[in-house]
Parts: C-alpha cells; sequence; structure tokens
C-alpha cells in the first residue's frame, strides 16, 4: 500500500473539518465557546495511542464504526470538561455524576454523528455507527482495548520487530480541542482499522509521484524508537540513570499546526540543523524541571543556587549533543547515507517559540510537514526528554524511497551493533 | 434560564470569551473590551492595527514574509498578503484606514540556520513595515529581532500591545 502526500493532506484536513463541525454542534447546543486547536494523522505503536492522556480521570463516548471505513472513534473530556458541559446544558447538572453522565452522551452523540457523516460524504459511501456507549477511565484507558480484537496474532503485526517488543502500528486521527478561556481539552480520536483505511487510502492517493510505501514509513518509526533508545543510553551512560526510550511517532499536519506539537511551557534543549537526504531540523527538549535533574545528575557537586544555571545549561548542552549524535548515526546508519548536523545550539524559552523558526524555515517549501516525536523517560527522578524531529519532506520521501525494505529487515540484526 | 452561582461556570465563560485566541496563519477582529492573544512567536510576526475611533483591533499572526515566495493559499501566512486581509477585515468592520495605527513584535533571530543573507524573522518585519506603509498605516511601536520568543495580548479597548517573554520582563507599547 502506498500512501501519496497528497492524501494525507487531504484525509488531514477532512479530520479536522470532522472535529470543527462537531465543536460547532457542541458550541451550538451548550453556549460554549471551543475551537479546534489542532488535527494530526499519527502512525504509531498501537500501545502507545492516548499517551498525551497522562493520569488523568476522564470520560467519553465511544463509537464503532463499519462500512467503508471500520474501526472506533471516541471524544473524550476531562472531569472538569464534562462538568462544564452538564451545567451548561442543566444548571446544576454538573453536580450530579448521572446527569454529567447523560449529558456527555448527548452532546458525544450529535458530535460525532456529525465526524463520521463528513467521512461518509467525503467517501461517497456508506458508514454505519453503533450507538454511543460512555466510557470512563484513567489516563490512555478511556480509549478502547488497545490491543487487536483478534490478539492472537497480535505478534505478527504489520512492521518488522526490531525490538523485542509488538510493533504493530496503527493510523490514529487525533483533533485537540481547547474550550476558549479555560485550560481544559478534550480530544476526537479515531482509530481506523488498518486494511480498510490503507484501501481508501491507496484509491484516494495517485499510484506514481510522491507516494510514499506504508511499510517504509513503519520502517522509520522503528528506526527513531531505536535511534531513541539509543540517545537514552547516552542519557544512562553520562548520568548513571537508567532511562528508557517511550514513544516514537511520525506524524503528519499542516506547516502552521507543526509548532503546536509542543507545549507553551518553558523548555530547555538543543537544536541542529542535519544536513544530507533527508536535511531538516533536530531538537532535543527538557522541561525546566527535568533539565534541573538531570544536569544535577551529570555533576560531582552539590549545585549552590536554586533553578537553572549556567552551570545546568552547559550540561544540558553537552547532553543534547550527544543524544542527538546517537538519534542521527542510528538513521544514517540505516539509511546508508551520511548525515551531519551543525554544532548545537543551546535553546531556552517557550515550546512554541522554539519550534516555530524551524516550522518557518521548511515551510518556506512545503505546506505539509512530517513530524518525528519520541520520548524518553525514568523511573529513578523526575525527567522526561522530547526529541522531534523536522525533515526536509521531499528528502525524507527520497530517502525513504532508497531505503529498501529487504534491507530494513537484514538491518533488523545490525540494529543493534548500529545503535 | 440560567442560574448563576458558585458552583456554575457560567461566569467564568463570559469572561473566557472576552478573550480572543489567534492561531498561527490566522487574524482576529474586535471590538469593545476583547483581548487579543497569540502566543509562540519566534521568527513569526504579530501585526497588531487598532483604530482609535471606532475601537476595533485586530491581531494577525504571519509566518513567512511574502507570498509570492512560498506555496500556500492561506493569506494569514504571509506578512504581505495577511495585512491585506486584516485591513480589509477591519474596514468591513467599520474601521477607518485613515484612523488605523500598528504595532509590531515577533521577527526574533532565534535558530536561524540560513548561512547568508537575512533570516525569515528579519523578513518577516521588513515586509510587514513595507506593507504598512503602502497602507499609509503609521507603526507606533515595534519589539522584533533579538534571539528569544514571545508572546502578545492586544487590548481593544486601548491599542496597548503587550508583549510577554520566557526569560524577561514584559513590555507594553
Amino acid at each position: 500500500m502506498k500512501v501519496d502526500i497528497q492524501s494525507l493532506g487531504t484525509f488531514n484536513r477532512l479530520a479536522h473539518e470532522g472535529a470543527e463541525e462537531a465543536t460547532a454542534a457542541m458550541c451550538q447546543m451548550t453556549g460554549l465557546d471551543a475551537v479546534v486547536d489542532v488535527t494530526k494523522i499519527t502512525l504509531m505503536d498501537r500501545d502507545d495511542i492516548g499517551e498525551q492522556l497522562r493520569d488523568e480521570e476522564y470520560v467519553g463516548v465511544q463509537f464503532a464504526f463499519e462500512g467503508e471505513l471500520a474501526g472506533d472513534t471516541v471524544l473524550v473530556f476531562d472531569r472538569e470538561g464534562s462538568r462544564t458541559i452538564a451545567e451548561s446544558l442543566i444548571p446544576g447538572g454538573g453536580a450530579s455524576d448521572s446527569m454529567a453522565r447523560s449529558s456527555v452522551k448527548e452532546i458525544g452523540n450529535i458530535m460525532m454523528s456529525g465526524f463520521i457523516d463528513g467521512w461518509a460524504d467525503f467517501l461517497t459511501a456508506t458508514i454505519e455507527h453503533s450507538p454511543p456507549e460512555y466510557v470512563e477511565g484513567t489516563g490512555e484507558a478511556i480509549l478502547p482495548d488497545r490491543r487487536r480484537p483478534d490478539s492472537d496474532d497480535a505478534d505478527d503485526g504489520d512492521g518488522a520487530d526490531t525490538s523485542g517488543q509488538n510493533t504493530e502500528q496503527i493510523f490514529v486521527f487525533k483533533s485537540e480541542i481547547e474550550w476558549v478561556g479555560e485550560s481544559v481539552s478534550f480530544y476526537i480520536y479515531m482509530l481506523p482499522e488498518y486494511e480498510p483505511l490503507a484501501e481508501v487510502m491507496g484509491r484516494h492517493g495517485q499510484a506514481q509521484g510522491d507516494a510514499i510505501p506504508v511499510d517504509k514509513l513503519q520502517v522509520f518509526n522503528e528506526m527513531t524508537y531505536d535511534g531513541t533508545q539509543r540517545a537514552a543510553d547516552n542519557v544512562e551512560m553520562m548520568t548513571g540513570i537508567e532511562t528508557e526510550a517511550e514513544v516514537s511517532q511520525l506524524s503528519f499536519a499542516p506547516i502552521e499546526d507543526v509548532p503546536k506539537q509542543v507545549g507553551t511551557d518553558t523548555y530547555v534543549g538543543t537544536v541542529v540543523e542535519f544536513t544530507g537526504v533527508p536535511s531538516g531540523f533536530l531538537m532535543v527538549l527538557f522541561d525546566e524541571d527535568s533539565a534541573v535533574h538531570i544536569a544535577e545528575a551529570m555533576m560531582p557537586i552539590e549545585m549552590d543556587a536554586d533553578g537553572l544555571t549556567g552551570q545546568h545549561k552547559n550540561a544540558i548542552e553537552e547532553l543534547g549533543n550527544i543524544m542527538t549524535s546517537g538519534f542521527v548515526d542510528g538513521w544514517a546508519n540505516v539509511l546508508q547515507t551520511s548525515v551531519d548536523h551543525t554544532p548545537p545550539r543551546l535553546v531556552h524559552d517557550m515550546g512554541r517559540a522554539i519550534v516555530d523558526p524551524l516550522a518557518a524555515q521548511v515551510g518556506q517549501h512545503q505546506e505539509h510537514a512530517f513530524i518525528i516525536d519520541s520520548e524518553m523517560r525514568t523511573d529513578d527522578i523526575a525527567f522526561g526528554a522530547e526529541i522531534h524531529a523536522l525533515p526536509n519532506e521531499t528528502e525524507l520521501r527520497q530517502a525513504l524511497d532508497e531505503l529498501l525494505v529487504d534491507r530494513a529487515d537484514q538491518t533488523d540484526a545490525d540494529i543493534e551493533q548500529i545503535f | 434560564m440560567k442560574v448563576y452561582d458558585e458552583s456554575s461556570e457560567d461566569s467564568e465563560t463570559t469572561t473566557g470569551s472576552d478573550r480572543i485566541k489567534v492561531g498561527i496563519a490566522e487574524y482576529q477582529v474586535a471590538s469593545g473590551e476583547v483581548v487579543l492573544t497569540t502566543s509562540g512567536l519566534g521568527s513569526c510576526l504579530g501585526v497588531a492595527i487598532y483604530d482609535r475611533e471606532t475601537k476595533t483591533a485586530g491581531l494577525l499572526h504571519v509566518m513567512l514574509p511574502s507570498k509570492a515566495e512560498s506555496d500556500g493559499d492561506n493569506d494569514a501566512k504571509f506578512a504581505d498578503s495577511g495585512i491585506r486581509e486584516l485591513v480589509d477585515e477591519l474596514e468591513r468592520e467599520g474601521a477607518d484606514r485613515s484612523n488605523m495605527v500598528a504595532k509590531i513584535a515577533g521577527g526574533s533571530d532565534m535558530l536561524d540556520f540560513s548561512e547568508n543573507g537575512s533570516g525569515i524573522g528579519d523578513r518577516n518585519a521588513e515586509v510587514g513595515r513595507r506593507t504598512l506603509d503602502q497602507f499609509d498605516i503609521p507603526l507606533e511601536g515595534e519589539d522584533v529581532g533579538g534571539e528569544h520568543g514571545r508572546s502578545l495580548r492586544l487590548e481593544t479597548a486601548t491599542g496597548d500591545l503587550t508583549v510577554k517573554s520566557a526569560n524577561r520582563e514584559s513590555v507594553t507599547l
């Protein structure tokens, strides 16, 4: 199955418009004001879906759909959001759990019918959906069973297994919607089954031209995971803190949505430009607390001052450099090309402002972008790091074109040595 | 009928609706007591245009300097076409071009990897100034360049544009 850039763009717009219609339906019924912040298509490991929903309590409405496309769709609110909705429908309704539940179900039903109908209209096909089911849960447990329904064969998933874990990868459409003037958000997840989606994408794409075989995207994702693990090993080597690669994903979004992939909090980290095929930018970002913790773990002596000092920043620069090298070398080896990078530039600023100039530089030549995201965490201390890469789209396509899938299979054995 | 009490979120929602967010490659126009905000400007440029008489204001968040130089059909993504759109929209909302004044902020040099020529941030600011000049809209204040990100807050009642950054004091233009 091949997927071309144009059809990814079309599908992204479709998901975005569907989310906008759903949001408009909710605003009309409740008088609340909300806007769709970002919509993206992500190819990721099935087990990692919902990673953004940390340990909070969520409620939502879930539908199964089938027809031209099949799968599940879930609308997810945090508790506070569901109370706001209940309150807007029936004053005082927010205080009662059962009223909150029926409000969420009612609103969810209206929102999601619009969402699914939008897809059916575009595909000029019928998509049936099941009655809405009220769901609640903590974090990612709110999402439907993330294992394959016929999980007997879960191990022989579509992707090559390079890391000893089940690497079945699926496409996820995710929209993040923000209440105006509130800090809470809600989400629409659409989890289509792989085969029908692949077929539809194949039909809507051009067979020739800028099409990318999807299996290569999957291989690329696995390389990213391994590259991140290598970067995490470097962190461990320098700090003695056991660190694991957690999430690797490849997303596709309009260029103006790229900075929104990173939060508005302040981050510390390094940025490099890499050259070769593909060229692009690579960011290693730590939230401020993580930066302080990890930098102190690297320093032999106690720090006199609280907070982030110049010494901390020097340590972060060094760490960012070695993490970048691990990551980029991994790519270069699997792609069998040379990927050079500039010396790291230290940044300490609002997350979005860091990504913004990079997106603008890439955006001079392309309207959509692939964004490679990965994360690492450790249980020992409060620490998290994010790696984001923003490759030139045409060159990424070229690199993937040149990546022979059998070679990727061969490199399975090598990957251990390479990274 | 809505009942406002302590447990009600409605009062917050009402306050909330007086604050309008402007995303990247977007603009918004408002009048009355409204605050327009946009965040995470790196090399992007924020353009605030204000009509003193009608107290109508608009805020634009552009990513690139010139529509002619890049792909894309969203006018609000570019400084030249974005300002044109914003001025048109302000006029549709009853503002008069002869009363308009402008302020710009953003266009930072941070993380500009281009080796020769001026960076995107510089060019965004330059095209922004030139386009405002073509429309005879005086530029009353600017906070551009440097190596840091910015977030903006424009008050439609006064035309005050507050510029915030992660590691420095805010300034009001």
